[in-house]
Formats: structure tokens, C-alpha cells, sequence
């Protein structure tokens, strides 16, 4: 397994992939929707789909002396390191704003969601939403991708205005606390989050082994 | 000694069908799979590589079906797909470094003497390259690691005659060492100077799987070539 993620990493990826992990660095920009740092590295990621379908990637990776099912475990190991080290810089970025930056007026009279616990449980949503529609759809066919993206885009902007909204809906004020305000609600928050990304992934990889095994290459 | 086998391969599209192809391959033999375009051949080839699901058959090779061995059994096998090019803007180098990691027989030696009899710089990328200095980078990844089998899909098209007579020779001698070289070409000439056996396909379905002498013997008129042979075959004979 750690020769198909490094091929992913070394053959099949785009560079922008990499580069577009500093969006997870966007949880630090006040008065913007922060959850659209996780929809960019979502890009990003797409633009390795797409590099790796014009240089027969997929054609290359199944003629490699590995089961069929490890080419499609192997691209969903890529796109969750790449999730990872983004998750990684905005838990960064969150903590940085709950604590040293915590009375800070221009993130205190933020209109704008927060960076909290309850952002990152969300960005790890749309992170499992990139897994379930695009790379899962991806699968279906191992060469269309743009259905599955256009569906993401849908989707991941629907859950970034619900969660930009919700915060405004009465007796929900608590899920844009500042610093450790509500700590065990945020917690909880972001524990499920994780929790239904890996569900969500593990589901949606499982499914495309399926979908990868029957299809002619 | 049998070292792969296909019985009863069955696949259907809409507009083609592969009709119970069946036939099988002995080490340190060599292999001509012959056939106009769309008579199946790469067909059978992706079927034998687990690239395409047969609708029925079976495949095995070192005594094991293909299902449920692929990983082992692949590691056993080389393959090249004629010009397909990958990674077209990856260095030949960093390509080869990655692959060789998948294989624990990779021979370094026989690489680098593949790199040199086929005058590949490992530098250049893909995209630099021939459609003849494509096939011999497949060509070079496929023979780098002591394949018991080989399975070629028209190996010698794009390459000059030199090269082609080259590549003829190291058949020759894999198949000496014990190695079971199975080539698709449309140049029956190669199939003339070099096969042992030969497996014959038209319109999906395996006219002739047998040795050369034995194909000469059935098919060929006195005096005829080969190459007229099946010309006259696939001039309407073989179904009428």
C-alpha cells in the first residue's frame, strides 16, 4: 500500500493539489465564509483527478502487480493525506483564534461563522462529502468526473450556507463561540464531524472497489 | 510446461463478441497471436491482465485462477502495450523508479541493459519520445524483472526493422532461459522468424491455437509464405 500511495504522490497527483492545502490557511481571514478553504483543497484535488486521467493513470496503476482494489484504496489514501494536512493547518489556524486571537475585535465583530471546533467538525464533512460524490462517483466510470464535481460543488456550497447560517437561527447562538465558550459542545461538534468523515469515506471507498472491479478498462 | 491458460473466454459487446477463445501457453515457448484488427486480440489480452470481466471462461496461470491471484500472479508477469504512452511529462527515470518498487525480482542490471541496447536516455519524458521509443520503454519495464511470462500487444509495430529483429533475438534468448513469450502482431514475418506456436483468431474466435510446423502443415499451400497464408485465410476461407 505505501508504493500505490507513493506512486499517487509522485505520478498521478498535480502539484496544485499540494499548493492548495494553504487554503486550510483561510480559517485565519475574518468576514469570509472559512469553509470555502475546504471546498479549494477539494479543488485541488480535482485537478490531480484530471492530471491523472490524461496520463492514463488509472490504465497504468491497474497493470501494476497489485489487486484492482488497491489502485482504488490507493487514490483514497492520496486524497485523505492531502485532507489531513489541510485539516491540519485549520485546526492551526481554529486554535490560533480561540486562544492568542480570542478577544480580537476584527474576529470578535465577525459577521461570518467563526473558526471554532464546530467549523472544523464541518470542514471534515465537506471533506467527506468530496469523498462520497466526487471520488466515489469518480469510480463509477474511472474517466468521468465531471458529473461527480459539479454535484460536489452543489452540495459542499449547500453545507457551507447551512453552516453560515445556523448560528442565526435562535437557540443555536452557541455554535459560533468564541475561544473556549461551550467547549464540550464544540468538542462533541468536531468528534462527529471526524467520526462521519471516516464513516463516510470508508463507505464511499468500499462502494468504488465495487463499482472499479466491474469495470472494463 | 502449461504456465498460462484460457478456456472458454466469453465476451460479448454489442457490435463483437470473443466466442469461447480458448488456448494455452507452455514456458520457454514462444507465442505469435495473429489477426486482423478487431478480431479480438487485445481483447483476450485485457481479459488475460484482468482489465476486462469476461462474461464467462476461465484464466490461469502458475496453476492458479486469475481471480483472487491477481496481485501474485501479475508480479510473475510482464506486459506492454505496444505505444501507449504513461505519465506523458514524468521522466522515464522517476516512472521506472516507482514501478521497480512493486516488484521484489526487479533486475537493475537487465534494466540498465535494456536502457542500453534501446538507446532510452531515462531523462527525457514520454512526451519526447517516438511512437518506436514508446513501445521499447513498455518494452524495457516489462523485461526488467525476471517475468516468467510475457504478454506483448504488438510489441514490434513503430519499431525500425533493426530494432524489430533486436527485440526477435531477446525473445529468442528469454525463451532459451525458460521464459513464455506470448506477442499479438499484425507482421506475420516475425511471427515466420521467431514463434513456436501459434494462436489464431478471427472475427472472435480462435481458428488455429497450435505449433508453427503444425499451422504450416494444415493451412499453408506448398511453396507459400506464411504471410500469403493468411492473407488467402482471412481472404474469406476460414468461414466459408
Amino acid at each position: 500500500m505505501r508504493n500505490i500511495l507513493r506512486k499517487e504522490m509522485k505520478l498521478s497527483s498535480s502539484v496544485l493539489s499540494y499548493l492548495f492545502i494553504l487554503f486550510g490557511l483561510m480559517f485565519l481571514l475574518p468576514g469570509y465564509p472559512i469553509l470555502c478553504g475546504a471546498f479549494f483543497v477539494s479543488l485541488g484535488l480535482f485537478q490531480s483527478f484530471q492530471t491523472a486521467r490524461e496520463a492514463n493513470d488509472i490504465v497504468f496503476s491497474a497493470l501494476l502487480p497489485v489487486a484492482k482494489k488497491d489502485v482504488v484504496i490507493g487514490k483514497y489514501l492520496f486524497v485523505c493525506l492531502i485532507e489531513g494536512c489541510a485539516f491540519l493547518l485549520m485546526a492551526f489556524a481554529a486554535v490560533l483564534r480561540m486562544t492568542v486571537f480570542s478577544q480580537s475585535v476584527v474576529y470578535r465583530s465577525n459577521a461570518l461563522m467563526n473558526a471554532n471546533f464546530f467549523a472544523l467538525g464541518m470542514a471534515c464533512v465537506i471533506f467527506g462529502m468530496f469523498n462520497l460524490i466526487f471520488v466515489g462517483g469518480f469510480f463509477k466510470t474511472a474517466y468521468r468526473f465531471g458529473r461527480p464535481f459539479v454535484t460536489f460543488i452543489i452540495a459542499a456550497f449547500l453545507l457551507i450556507f447551512a453552516a453560515e447560517a445556523l448560528h442565526h437561527v435562535p437557540g443555536m447562538e452557541a455554535l459560533n463561540a468564541f475561544g473556549s465558550e461551550h467547549i464540550v459542545l464544540q468538542v462533541t461538534l468536531l468528534a462527529a464531524g471526524i467520526v462521519l468523515y471516516l464513516l463516510i469515506t470508508v463507505i464511499s471507498c468500499r462502494r468504488a472497489c465495487g463499482y472499479f472491479e466491474r469495470i472494463d478498462l | 510446461m502449461i504456465i498460462a491458460e484460457v478456456k472458454d473466454l466469453v465476451k460479448k459487446y454489442p457490435s463483437f463478441e470473443l466466442k469461447s477463445v480458448s488456448f494455452a501457453l507452455e514456458s520457454g515457448r514462444i507465442t505469435g497471436f495473429i489477426g486482423r484488427n478487431g478480431a479480438g486480440k487485445t481483447t483476450t489480452i485485457k481479459s488475460m491482465l484482468n482489465m476486462i470481466h469476461p462474461d464467462s471462461g476461465m484464466i490461469r496461470f502458475f496453476d492458479s485462477p486469475l481471480t483472487g491471484n491477481e496481485a501474485k500472479i501479475k508480479k510473475r508477469i510482464g506486459y506492454s502495450a505496444g505505444t501507449i504512452s504513461w505519465y506523458p511529462r514524468k521522466k522515464i527515470r522517476d516512472i521506472v523508479d516507482i514501478v521497480k518498487r512493486f516488484y521484489d525480482t526487479w533486475d537493475e542490471a537487465e534494466y540498465r541493459k535494456y536502457l542500453e541496447l534501446f538507446s532510452i536516455d531515462e531523462t527525457k519524458t514520454p512526451l519526447e519520445l517516438s511512437e518506436g521509443m514508446k513501445v521499447k520503454v513498455n518494452l524495457m519495464l516489462a523485461l526488467s524483472h525476471r517475468s516468467e511470462v510475457l504478454i506483448l500487444d504488438e510489441p514490434t509495430s513503430g519499431l525500425d526493422p533493426f530494432s524489430r529483429n533486436e527485440l526477435l533475438e531477446i525473445f529468442t534468448d528469454l525463451k532459451n532461459e525458460g521464459v513464455a513469450v506470448f506477442f499479438s502482431t499484425h507482421i506475420i514475418s516475425d511471427i515466420e522468424k521467431c514463434a513456436d506456436d501459434i494462436v489464431y483468431i478471427s472475427q472472435g474466435r480462435i481458428v488455429a491455437a497450435m505449433q508453427k510446423a503444425d499451422f504450416i502443415r494444415q493451412f499453408s499451400v506448398a511453396g507459400e509464405s506464411l504471410e500469403y497464408t493468411m492473407l488467402r485465410l482471412e481472404g474469406g476461407a476460414v468461414h466459408a
